[in-house]
């Protein structure tokens, strides 16, 4: 966890040395269409951005905030043509009588899908290549200059795609700092990256803000970034702001965010349970306000709040797959081979969930793809269902154990998604392969879109659809890499309740995941992998108790869990809801309402 | 069989040495040239063997080639499927001219012609091995050639290693998700057949994935001056100005003329 302040001392929004300057973007009465469409985008949007602000702009699904912030760099209506009227200033500059080169100076931009915004093969051409374009002779100096204000100067070297995604998210915003912006615009960071990731990424924007007095704008569905970064915050609903307020108004006032499918982060959350007349932005402060709401523990321990004894140790289950002294690595472009696992030993039994977790690189999609027989360990035998995997071809093993990618698109291979569903059971001529997929296709709630092409659904649909594509090839063993990144919270939280639904169906689930949510919410058990061994193998209370397994492997607990450790409870609840049963609260659970 | 991992003539070593290939990372001494004299040098090498039908100079000429390629550190997969195509083409002619009645004296006919091909493929594998995208991309830039084509060379690169993870994925979910054949028929026909299949269509979620990935990637390269430059020369010749020749430049040109001189002076005086 990072040493931050409590947000209570956060300044007001526009701090006070920029009263006298003027706005850095004014939005008047604008409306836009996209061609095409038969509905404005954007509705009659008045907004005005204070220079040095950091705004957080959240919404639903199809509020449009993406729009919104592409008219401050001139992409609408200059890139994006359509009806546009009302007028947008950026630093005094009409964006209507300007181009979106021009703009570009003033605004930078950071795309969603970033890895998509790198073109240049290293990454000091990567973030060059602005200058140069727009003839800047101090390019190089610009260049460094950029890579050192964001730490990644050790970067420099570096081929692109060598990039984990946080550096590459450091190197997309390097980029558009080589040009001096005065404003920054960040489009979701969250939802490519892990969370420790992210705030990694909020860490920076907030020293560009706070140091550099570089005004940012951030599109954000996660509420708990707001609480902590942002110093004001925009609700968009409809193509329109339902207002703009500094966020501890903003936070104040989480009913509206609910209701526009924000949900509150868990200290706004709790410390609102508690009747508290200001809600606390982050844990330390949420700490302090929990702290004099904690019921006594005698009064706990009632029956509404049933305290889980020790369980009976049950009879081991059946195995379904082990590793035995595995290790393997992978050959580096230089030749030299990296070990990625090393003399690894586990069980997986039936009728557990296992969430795989720790940093990028420490051997989780390894261990996933020893797992499907893709690939066969340098030592060491794997065996899933009894079989050892050196014994039979993947294609074969495929009846035992399925393995869901990452990237939802690279499992469709098939124009719609019913194809895709029933090209596992066509092909091995299971009967009723067709019953099979029309009961999968209800099940994860697709049936509607059944003729769609995958590649055109939203991300969540995306997910549900790899799934169903899962389930389809009914292994004993499924394995799921990060089945919940890229995903707003509503569509996460469907996919975690899908997963919890699956467990008549397999024998045995594993989630290779960054989501410590999904981990506290689904999870029976966590296996931290550390530099290719385990590091730790318990249940999520018992490792999220621990800080100096959470701390080494770099996970962060779930908000709440978080608090609940700070406030000492013992056994500790994971999730607000949880927590709740240990404060006297005043009125009901609002999550509890949906 | 027991299945093992193989460190050569896997998938995972085709990446490698895809990889190795277009971004010169092993080095050697045309990778630390200046690549407009690279490029110029391949030229030279590559135009040479077209003025003459001595087989000695071709001979002397293909020897430079060879020795170029070891200089410039060519590696195992690109070599080997250079000689698997020279050899396998003159077997293949001798084979042919056999059946019809000839002997070894078609080979030595054949001769010019393959030792032509060979050493303008040579001077080929050692010039753009040695030359990482954005040498490339700045020396076709310094020779005029289009804007858009310079790019396109560098972020073809930069793609090439993300496109070839991607392929693998995808290939990957064919083999698991379709069913294996069940008979696998003479020298098992029926598998190589379905394998083939397998990644011909393996192309066909790529080039979907890719087509929508893109959108991002041109809008960025608006917000990023790309139009701009193309209407602006300060920024190419920002560019090319870090160009620089050196002293090893010359040396490795001057030489070079002076090489294909001397084959085409002793080439002739060979007995061949």
């Amino acid at each position: 966890m990072t040493a931050l302040p409590p947000t209570l001392a956060v300044p007001a929004p526009a701090a006070p040395s920029a009263d006298a300057a003027p706005p850095a973007i004014v939005v008047k009465d604008l409306s836009f269409r996209y061609p095409g469409t038969d509905r404005d985008a954007l509705r009659n949007v008045d907004l005005t951005i204070e220079r040095g602000d950091f705004v957080a702009v959240v919404g639903g699904n199809g509020s449009a905030k993406t729009t919104l912030c592409k008219t401050f760099n001139g992409l609408v209506p200059h890139y994006w043509n359509g009806d546009f009227a009302g007028v947008v200033h950026v630093d005094g500059v009409d964006t209507w009588d300007s181009s979106v080169a021009e703009l570009s100076s003033r605004v930078g931009y950071v795309y969603q899908d970033f890895q998509n915004q790198l073109v240049r093969p290293t990454v000091r051409e990567e973030v060059a290549f602005g200058p140069l374009n727009f003839g800047h002779a101090d390019h190089r100096e610009r260049t460094e200059e950029a890579l050192a204000a964001l730490g990644i100067a050790h970067l420099a070297d570096r081929f692109v795609w060598q990039l984990s995604g946080g550096q590459a998210h450091l190197v997309a915003l390097a980029a558009v700092l080589a040009l001096r912006p005065e404003v920054i615009v960040v489009d979701e960071p969250v939802a490519e990256l892990d969370p420790a990731r992210a705030r990694e990424i909020y860490l920076r924007l907030r020293e560009l803000n706070t140091r550099h007095g570089i005004t940012v704008v951030t599109i954000e569905h996660h509420a708990e970034f707001v609480a902590d970064f942002a110093r004001s915050v925009v609700l968009m609903a409809d193509g329109a702001p339902v207002w703009h307020l500094p966020v501890q108004e903003a936070m104040d006032r989480h009913g509206d965010l609910r209701a526009h499918g924000i949900p509150a982060p868990d200290a706004v959350a709790l410390t609102a349970a508690v009747g508290a007349e200001r809600v606390a932005l982050d844990v330390p402060s949420a700490v302090t306000v929990l702290r004099e709401h904690l019921r006594p523990a005698a009064e706990r321990s009632g029956p509404s709040a049933p305290v889980p004894g020790p369980a009976p140790e049950p009879a081991p289950a059946e195995v379904v797959a082990s590793l035995r002294g595995v290790s393997h690595g992978y050959r580096g472009v230089d030749g030299s081979l990296s070990t990625v696992l090393d003399d690894l030993s586990l069980e997986l039994r039936a009728g557990e969930r296992v969430a795989l977790v720790g940093t990028n690189g420490a051997g989780k999609s390894t261990l996933m793809r020893l797992l499907t027989g893709l690939i066969v360990p340098r030592a060491g035998t794997v065996a899933v269902d009894g079989i050892d995997t050196r014994t039979r071809s993947a294609s074969l093993l495929a009846d035992h154990v399925s393995y869901l990618d990452q990237h939802p698109q690279r499992m469709f291979l098939k124009d719609t998604v019913r194809e895709d569903v029933a090209l596992f059971p066509r092909g091995r001529k299971v009967p009723d392969a067709e019953a099979i997929v029309d009961r999968i296709l209800t099940e994860v709630g697709l049936t509607e879109l059944a003729g769609r092409d995958g590649r055109t659904l939203s991300g969540g649909q995306q997910r549900r659809s790899t799934l169903g594509i899962g389930l389809a090839m009914r292994p004993r063993l499924l394995l799921l890499d990060e089945p919940t990144s890229s995903l707003d919270i509503r569509s996460r939280d469907d996919v975690t309740a899908m997963l919890a639904a699956l467990a008549e169906t397999v024998r045995c689930a594993v989630v290779a995941t960054h989501d410590m949510d999904l981990v506290a919410a689904w999870a029976t058990r966590v296996i931290v992998l550390d530099q290719g061994r385990v590091l730790a193998d318990a249940a999520p209370q018992a490792l999220f108790a621990r800080r100096e397994i959470t701390g080494r492997a770099r996970l962060t607990p779930p908000q709440a869990a978080r608090i609940a450790l700070e406030l000492g409870l013992d056994p500790l609840p994971l999730t607000a809801t949880a927590l709740r049963e240990h404060l006297r609260t005043v009125g009901p659970d609002p999550t509890q309402e949906h | 069989m027991a299945r093992t991992t193989h460190d050569v003539l896997s998938v995972e070593w085709v990446r490698l040495e895809l990889l190795r290939t277009a971004y010169s990372t092993r080095g050697g001494l045309f990778s630390r040239m200046d690549p407009r004299v690279v490029l110029a040098w391949y030229l030279l090498m590559a135009l040479a063997p077209w003025f003459t039908h001595s087989t000695g100079v071709l001979a002397l000429l293909f020897a430079l080639g060879a020795v170029s390629v070891a200089l410039a550190r060519v590696g195992p997969l690109v070599l080997g499927l250079f000689l698997i195509g020279l050899l396998g083409n003159v077997v293949g002619l001798f084979a042919a001219s056999f059946l019809f009645g000839g002997d070894l004296g078609t080979l030595v006919a054949l001769a010019e012609l393959n030792l032509k091909l060979g050493a303008v493929s040579m001077a080929s594998m050692a010039a753009f091995v040695s030359l990482d995208p954005e040498k490339l991309s700045d020396a076709l830039l310094w020779f005029r050639a289009p804007e858009l084509l310079a790019f396109g060379v560098s972020y073809g690169y930069r793609m090439l290693p993300i496109l070839v993870d991607e392929y693998v994925t995808v290939f990957e979910g064919q083999r698991l998700r379709h069913a294996p054949v069940e008979r696998p028929g003479l020298l098992g026909w029926r598998v190589i057949l379905q394998w083939c299949t397998l990644a011909v269509t393996a192309f066909y979620p790529i080039m979907l994935n890719t087509a929508k990935n893109v959108r991002t990637t041109v809008e960025a390269l608006e917000t990023r001056g790309f139009t701009y430059a193309a209407a602006n020369p300060v920024g190419r010749r920002l560019r090319l100005a870090s160009l620089r020749t050196a002293g090893l430049d010359w040396v490795v040109l001057v030489v070079s003329v002076v090489a294909v001189l001397a084959a085409y002076r002793l080439g002739a005086l060979l007995p061949l």
